[in-house]
């Protein structure tokens, strides 16, 4: 396809991502969003009455709402929203076997490493194109001990009790206005259920991808990670670079059991004229933990808070969030802990970078309820500005209604130091490898705690972006 | 379908004709300030706590508006000897001093002010008075630069309302060794009282000023609107200290808002003790390079008080410095409300903001809720900020106790360790003490 050559050779130094593959699908939607819609998603899914009526009532939340007037600017997602297509189903039937995806697909899901990071160590992957899993698959020891990793939609197909026992539960549908709308139109996305006692040594992954000009994506994924099982889920995002603007609205529930540790990370590398609107949501039990781990590089403009609500004893939350805002791009990211049970503990760090025109604005919620004694919370943020032009935001907001609790926040703004940089370059550095080794030295708490891929290409991706900064 | 639109905030009270009978005798140019300023008030929206700075206070629960008449503007005579106690008592504390000023129930019965001082030019006045005798000094700053009724609300209420306050002069060059002292006292319950203080620090002068309000318990909710213009020109070192010790139903609302010019020095300090609810708004801005800004506050309730900060840190010019420290100590089933912004504006280079707010609860009943924020949209800047929730440390306690303290006094002692540190970084002769002897009177009161 010459057409992707181009546009690849164009985008190659800033989003290495961009290139776009023909636009193919077996059915869409209209663009815009109104009931009809809602019912051909439910109808092309074959699904029960109660999800096509959990989709309605979504529907009229969603419309019941107003556009959030906070964080970043809404104000032209409205047309956008009338222009976008809500479902766009590339193919018929989701693969199992990587051989039977279809070529272009496969090409796409290729170039962005996926069968690679199959073979290498991965205990599952999946993969989104436009609105449907296309390919699914868990190693077969996996598969053995009762491990479910699958499309959202085989979720409810296959395994309907487990499924609605948990669906919706941990975020509701009227909790924001897309986490509503999400509930309405979602489609894609993935089901995981980790037995009691399972550990899984090596990460499940999945990988969304928006081909589709004009598109919006709203992914569902819901986990239950059983008693004292251990699990770490992947996900990373890419889409191609349009001049029009396309959507993004995941809505994604966990529930850690008893005892459980897990770990979600993401990488999101969405193109530049995304809006990346996700609400994301842990439950976490007696002595569990949940560890997000936040990766914002790309996006339009990104709108995530990541929360851990701490509803039993000795449950513990982690936030580790990352955010880069380079030109034209905000990313409103944090993540809200809520502490609802005794001796439960929370940290949040969060890092960010804002350069040329963008922006990076932390917003955190830190809650701890009248009863969960001993409650105990640290929030860090950091923020590193580029150069002047770049602008970076605080706004945590810290509710405490327990005497017995222990709480800190603190939040630093800097930008690269004079002394920094002059040591670096005595030792022989020019003035963009040191630039570049100062913000690598910055994110580094957060990087280190990537898998080995992704730490390299955030690294890869920092020194990028630094190049031509200084000056 | 009826067209009369009920316009939020207007009662039997507080009305366009309570306004106009307000500009009687006033000049042409006050007049319409207070016209246009109630214009203002109509057209804004009574705050409800879907507005992030009214997010923890919902004044539909808090403020009685239709309950309130509007206070006496009639004038007591100067006669210490018929003052209230308590206002005599404060009085007693604060004989040294540049000058004195004191408003009973928003008017203003005695002033005075060392001779050699009003010489140099120093003016210590009541409002009204400045406004027949200086008007070319208060149409200039006057609700203008410092608060203009378009900041909000209570802002556009106050500028449409107040009865009278505080005019607070200094020339170029004079520096005052001693505070000027304002004791308010407000004995009228069920009353709505509007007052402004206006104090303009010429270039290089040096002055402190002490404000502070109260007031026994009262029988019924009484408002006591403030608003606080201070404007330290190019130089000059103004501290600003508000302390506030009223009863029961008070609800007490504090506006202000401190202008920094070049190289001046403008330390505020607001210390609330008593009042029901209190609101303070205290928006600090930075105009020109070399400004220097130490805002401290300090609150300590018990009972059902509501306490709720609002401060901004605005760098509107680079090569400045602010640096805020607030502390409270919560009791019973006390709330504090802490929410501050640094903001630094574009091209403000070379900013070093700092802002701090911790909260001790003393009891499982007790609420902090903290939001500290930053707005930062120039690069080379030093900003933090930070927040603590927590409770008595066990070790300074143990310590206390191990030395043969009571648990008791361990835990005043502590108390009154922590929320020192702010009294001890604005060293102002007679506040520190004073301040101290209200904090250890509350806390004795609880055994």
């Amino acid at each position: 396809m010459p057409k992707n050559e181009v546009i690849q050779g164009l985008d190659l130094d800033t989003y290495k991502y961009g290139f776009v593959d023909e636009e193919k699908h077996v059915f869409r939607t209209r663009p815009g969003l109104d009931e009809d819609v809602v019912r051909q998603i439910s109808a092309h899914k074959d699904e029960p009455q109660w999800m096509l009526d959990f989709r309605l009532k979504a529907l009229k939340i969603y419309e019941s709402k107003p556009m959030p007037k906070w964080g970043g600017d809404l104000t032209h997602l409205q047309d956008t929203l009338e222009e976008i297509y809500f479902y766009v189903k590339p193919q018929d039937k989701m693969e199992h076997s990587w051989d039977d995806v279809p070529e272009d697909i496969k090409n796409t899901f290729e170039r962005l490493g996926i069968p690679e990071a199959e073979q290498k160590i991965l205990a599952g992957v999946g993969a989104q194109y436009e609105s449907e899993m296309v390919y699914h698959s868990l190693k077969e020891e996996w598969e053995a001990k009762g491990v479910i990793f699958d499309s959202i939609e085989d979720g409810l197909r296959n395994h309907p009790e487990l499924f609605r026992k948990y669906f919706g539960t941990v975020i509701p549908t009227a909790d924001n206005k897309f986490s509503a709308m999400n509930s309405a139109v979602w489609s894609g996305g993935s089901f995981v259920y980790i037995p009691p006692g399972v550990e899984l040594d090596t990460p499940l992954q999945a990988y969304f991808r928006v081909n589709q000009e004009r598109m919006g994506q709203f992914e569902r994924t819901l986990i239950i990670a059983g008693e004292g099982s251990r699990a770490h889920y992947i996900e990373g995002c890419t889409a191609p670079v349009y001049s029009t603007e396309s959507f993004h609205s995941g809505v994604i529930e966990i529930v850690v059991e008893k005892d459980a540790h897990f770990r979600y990370t993401t990488i999101q590398n969405w193109s530049n004229n995304m809006y990346n609107l996700v609400t994301q949501r842990a439950l976490v039990h007696e002595n569990a933990t949940m560890e997000w781990l936040d990766g914002n590089l790309g996006s339009k403009l990104t709108m995530k808070y990541p929360s851990c609500y701490l509803v039993g004893e000795g449950a513990h939350g982690n936030i580790l969030s990352i955010a880069y805002a380079g030109d034209g791009q905000h990313q409103d990211t944090g993540g809200k802990v809520v502490h609802a049970a005794p001796r439960t503990t929370s940290s949040i760090v969060s890092k960010s970078i804002s350069k040329g025109t963008g922006r990076a604005s932390y917003r955190g919620l830190l809650k701890v309820h009248d009863g969960a004694t001993g409650a105990k919370s640290n929030v860090e943020c950091d923020a590193l500005l580029i150069n002047e032009t770049a602008k970076t935001d605080t706004y945590p907001y810290i509710e405490i209604d327990e005497k017995t609790a222990s709480i800190g926040h603190e939040a630093t703004v800097s930008k690269v130091g004079d002394e920094q940089l002059f040591y670096l370059m005595s030792r022989g550095m020019s003035e963009e490898e040191a630039m570049a080794m100062i913000v690598r030295g910055f994110i580094e708490p957060i990087a280190k705690e990537l898998p080995l891929e992704y730490a390299v290409e955030l690294n890869r991706l920092i020194e990028l972006e630094m190049e031509g900064s200084v000056g | 379908m009826s067209d009369t639109k009920t316009i939020e905030g207007v009662t039997d009270a507080i009305n366009r004709e309570a306004v106009q009978a307000r500009t009687a005798g006033e000049p042409a140019w006050l007049a319409s300030r207070r016209m246009h300023a109630w214009e203002v008030y109509e057209d804004t929206p009574m705050p409800t706590t879907r507005l992030e700075e009214w997010r923890y206070t919902d004044l539909t629960e808090k403020l009685l508006l239709d309950s309130l008449h509007l206070g006496s503007v009639e004038a007591r005579p100067d006669d210490p000897s018929t003052f209230p106690a308590g206002l005599r008592q404060a009085m007693d504390e604060d004989r040294e001093a540049s000058g004195h000023l004191v408003l009973i129930d928003g008017a203003v019965v005695h002033t005075d002010i060392r001779e050699d001082l009003s010489g140099k030019g120093v003016i210590l006045c009541s409002l009204r008075e400045a406004v027949e005798k200086h008007p070319e000094l208060v149409e200039t700053h006057l609700a203008t630069a410092a608060v203009p009724p378009e900041e909000g609300k209570f802002q556009a209420l106050n500028a449409a309302l107040w009865t009278d306050g505080v005019f607070f002069y200094v020339p170029r060059g004079v520096r005052l060794d001693l505070p000027v002292r304002v004791t308010r006292w407000i004995s009228e319950s069920g009353a709505a009282f509007f007052s402004r203080t206006l104090i303009v620090a010429e270039p290089t002068s040096q002055v402190s000023y002490v404000d502070e309000i109260l007031s026994d318990d009262l029988a019924a909710q009484t408002l006591t609107s403030s608003a606080v213009e201070v404007i330290t020109q190019d130089g000059a070192q103004v501290q600003y200290v508000a302390v506030q010790r009223m009863g029961r139903n008070a609800f007490y609302l504090s506006q202000q808002r401190t202008l920094a010019y070049r190289d001046s020095t403008l330390d505020t300090l607001n210390v609330n003790l008593g009042g029901s609810v209190t609101r303070v708004d205290l928006n600090a801005r930075l105009m020109g390079p070399g400004a220097n800004s130490d805002m401290l506050g300090l609150y300590f309730g018990d009972a059902d008080q509501h306490f709720d900060h609002n401060t901004s840190q605005d760098h509107v010019a680079g090569h400045a410095n602010s640096d805020l420290l607030y502390k409270g100590a919560l009791d019973e089933g006390s709330r504090a409300v802490f929410r501050g912004v640094i903001r630094v504006h574009e091209g403000a280079q070379q900013t070093d903001a700092y802002q701090t707010n911790r909260n001790l609860l003393l009891s499982d009943e007790a609420r902090a809720d903290s939001l500290p924020n930053l707005e930062i949209a120039a690069d080379d800047v030093k900003c933090s900020h930070g927040a603590t929730v927590g409770q008595l440390d066990e070790e300074s306690l143990f310590y206390l106790m191990s030395r043969g303290l009571p648990q008791a006094k361990a835990e005043r002692l502590v108390v009154l360790g922590f929320l020192g540190e702010v009294l001890s970084r604005l060293p102002l002769g007679g506040v520190q003490e004073k301040v101290t002897r209200a904090i250890e009177e509350k806390l004795a009161s609880h055994g």
